[in-house]
């Protein structure tokens, strides 16, 4: 006959023999992902890797500069072009009624005539 | 049920049995007491080591700290390329290490099952630099292993899967690669077959490039550079020049911002390269500078007090000396004062500058600047000056006006940012300096020469031989530098070194630009002359315009008075001012 203690430690026995084949699984199943993610980890560094001295290549100056000179009516900016923000004159505080009325349907700009130079140069336009 | 126990003197382990008192002499007992004890011994050694593995289960179950160094013993780590990249000051690729699988093919399992022909054809409309003969011939020899390509590009790669062929093959390599081309070749270098640097940064910074895995950072400004090579390329053009050679310097650190060597090569494909495009002229080369030694020659004369800029010297007459004669290629033909010295580029009121000081002042000082002795610099690239041994009057004479003593461009660079940054000699440096931190600095000269000098520098290009420097509002201030060049150990009067190197905004000064031409011949624009007034000076200034909005520097207005009075230079009568001086 079996006593009730053997039969426990049987049971536990069996129950943790149990429990650890199944945590050895998971956790294989584990080793599985991690195995995975690591791998697309790794090709996901090399992509960037790739991705960014492409990235270089095509920003290589001499490139940018025939496409610029291909597609835009850019070229390099003169003094001429570079004015100070204390420079600007400054707009009056507040414009008489009558100035502003009669600006409005013409739409001007309200800076007085005596404006600099610079926006006639229109920033990085080809001189 | 328990059995019965019905032997009193039944060996028990941890109660005398009742058939005690034992004898302890009789053998029997004495062996049943040995066996209990060892009983003992053995039973707490067992359960010492289930106590030791329970709390590691326990240590393992419950706390993270196990789990984690499991995690990170794998290898995503491996992934990482064997050799770290190399980027400029923000952050640009410059050099970098990518897979490159190469092709092999196994012919006979090809033959096995396809046709080679057919093959051959397939794998030459993928891969264009691939002859579909050599293909073929390869895919029908009597092997188990062909190359057929080495490093292929991932798109390559791409390809040739998708034409899905057995018996085709990829080994996985890796090969360095410089998205940049050309463009900073001399300072970045290249790689051999096995990875092994064999110049430039590559090559001086192997070990480093090998261990790390955080990118080196350099100095350089791929801007800057390209802006530095189009323009030096450009004048090279204009006057069917040999060669030409730049470098763009931080005069506050001593970093070096672009260095361009022309002719130059494509580390890509270094087997392309000869000798003369691999040879680094800035930091490899030494050349007699000409005229641009007289920035040291004067700030040498004004720090040892042998002169003023009040003094003046006699001009009038070519000096001859053991066979030679010194004459100035623009001769006033009288007593010129120190700012007209430098601002004619005159040769004989330089020697008479040199003598005044002397031959041990001016070797002191030419110490003191770097220029006697190889420069520290992490390119491998780097020359040694040839300085003359032993240093006679002549020497001394010849040394004022850039003659019988060579120094790399670099050293020359290096010197010039320590006559205007106000005193401080700072070692030239191709990696970045950590913004913060401090810069090692050496003061070879009082600020107050160096002021004078940067006076002086400004001089020669808003009235001098540097005229042909257009930079508006950006104040460059420079010298203008035209060498003969040696050949076969006489001066060559065709050969010419012309140079210019400036500073700017010269009041307070940032940025050193030098560009040098190598034997330019003049043209129509310049009226026929190949000076460095005319072929480098208009270079600088153009890298000048360009480069001073990137770098955030606001032009001014050169005739606001501030700015005419901080650069005002005392031009009183030779005369009078000589006699106040004395």
């Amino acid at each position: 006959m079996i006593r009730p203690s053997t039969l426990f430690w049987t049971l536990l026995v069996a129950a943790s023999g149990y429990a650890m084949f199944q945590v050895k699984y998971e956790v294989a199943q584990l080793d599985d992902e991690l195995a995975r993610v690591n791998r697309q980890i790794g090709n996901g560094r090399e992509a960037i890797r790739v991705l960014n001295a492409e990235w270089s290549y095509l920003n290589q100056p001499t490139r940018l500069d025939q496409l610029t000179k291909r597609h835009l009516n850019l070229g390099p900016i003169q003094t001429s072009q570079i004015g100070r923000l204390d420079t600007l004159p400054r707009r009056s505080p507040t414009p008489p009624a009558a100035a502003v009325a009669a600006a409005a349907p013409s739409l001007t700009p309200s800076l007085p005539a005596t404006a600099p130079q610079l926006s006639s140069n229109a920033i990085g336009a080809r001189p | 049920m328990k059995p019965r126990d019905d032997n009193p003197c039944r060996p028990r382990h941890f109660k005398p049995g009742p058939c005690a008192p034992a004898a302890l002499d009789s053998p029997a007992q004495q062996s049943l007491e040995t066996s209990q004890t060892r009983l003992v011994i053995a039973g707490a050694l067992f359960a010492l080591a289930f106590l030791v593995i329970a709390l590691r289960l326990v240590e393992v179950a419950g706390f993270k700290a196990g789990e984690s160094r499991l995690a990170r013993g794998h290898g995503v780590e491996k992934a990482l390329a064997s050799r770290a990249d190399i980027v400029d000051r923000n952050g640009v690729l410059l050099a970098t290490t990518l897979a490159a699988p190469s092709l092999y093919a196994n012919p006979k399992q090809i033959q096995q099952n396809q046709d080679p022909r057919r093959i051959a054809q397939k794998i030459a409309s993928v891969l264009a630099d691939l002859n579909e003969s050599e293909v073929y011939a390869k895919l029908t020899s009597d092997k188990s292993f062909v190359w057929l390509k080495r490093h292929l590009t991932p798109s390559e790669e791409f390809a040739v899967n998708r034409l899905g062929i057995p018996g085709l093959m990829f080994q996985s390599e890796e090969r360095r690669v410089y998205p940049k081309g050309s463009l900073a070749a001399h300072v970045v270098g290249f790689v051999g077959i096995d990875d092994k640097g064999l110049a430039g940064i590559e090559r001086g910074f192997d070990e480093v490039l090998r261990d790390r895995r955080e990118p080196v950072e350099l100095s350089l400004d791929t801007r800057l550079q390209y802006i530095l090579r189009d323009e030096i390329l450009r004048q090279i053009a204009d006057f069917h020049a040999e060669g030409g050679m730049g470098l763009i310097m931080d005069v506050q650190t001593g970093e070096v911002l672009a260095l361009v060597s022309l002719p130059d090569f494509d580390p890509n494909s270094p087997g392309t390269a000869n000798e003369k495009t691999i040879f680094d002229r800035v930091t490899l080369g030494t050349y007699e500078m000409g005229s641009t030694f007289k920035i040291f020659n004067t700030a040498m004369a004004l720090e040892t007090h042998a002169a003023t800029l009040a003094s003046s010297f006699d001009a009038t007459n070519p000096i001859h000396i053991a066979g030679f004669t010194i004459h100035d290629d623009h001769p006033q033909r009288r007593w010129l004062t120190v700012p007209e010295i430098f601002q004619y580029s005159s040769n004989i009121g330089s020697v008479k500058m040199a003598l005044e000081a002397g031959t041990e002042r001016q070797r002191d000082f030419l110490g003191r600047l770097g220029l006697l002795k190889t420069p520290a610099f992490e390119l491998p690239e780097v020359a040694a000056p040839l300085v003359p041994a032993p240093w006679h009057t002549i020497n001394t004479m010849t040394v004022a006006f850039g003659h019988g003593i060579s120094v790399s461009p670099l050293q020359m660079a290096t010197a010039v940012s320590a006559v205007v940054n106000g005193g401080v000699l700072h070692r030239a440096t191709i990696i970045k300096h950590q913004p913060g931190s401090s810069v090692a600095g050496q003061q070879v000269m009082s600020p107050r020469t160096s002021e004078d000098m940067r006076r002086l520098l400004r001089l020669v290009v808003e009235r001098g031989t540097g005229k042909q420097v257009h930079a508006p509002g950006y104040l460059v201030g420079g010298k203008t530098g035209t060498a003969e060049k040696v050949a076969a150990g006489r001066y060559e009067r065709k050969g010419l070194l012309s140079s210019f190197v400036g500073a700017f905004p010269i009041t307070d000064p940032r940025f050193l630009v030098m560009i040098s031409i190598d034997e330019p011949h003049g043209n129509k624009q310049s009226f026929g002359f190949a000076t460095g007034g005319w072929t480098a000076a208009p270079a600088v200034g153009r890298v000048v315009q360009r480069m001073a909005p990137l770098m955030g520097i606001q032009p001014v207005d050169e005739d606001s008075p501030e700015i005419r009075r901080s650069l005002m230079v005392d031009s009183l009568t030779p005369q009078g001012r000589t006699l106040a001086a004395n």
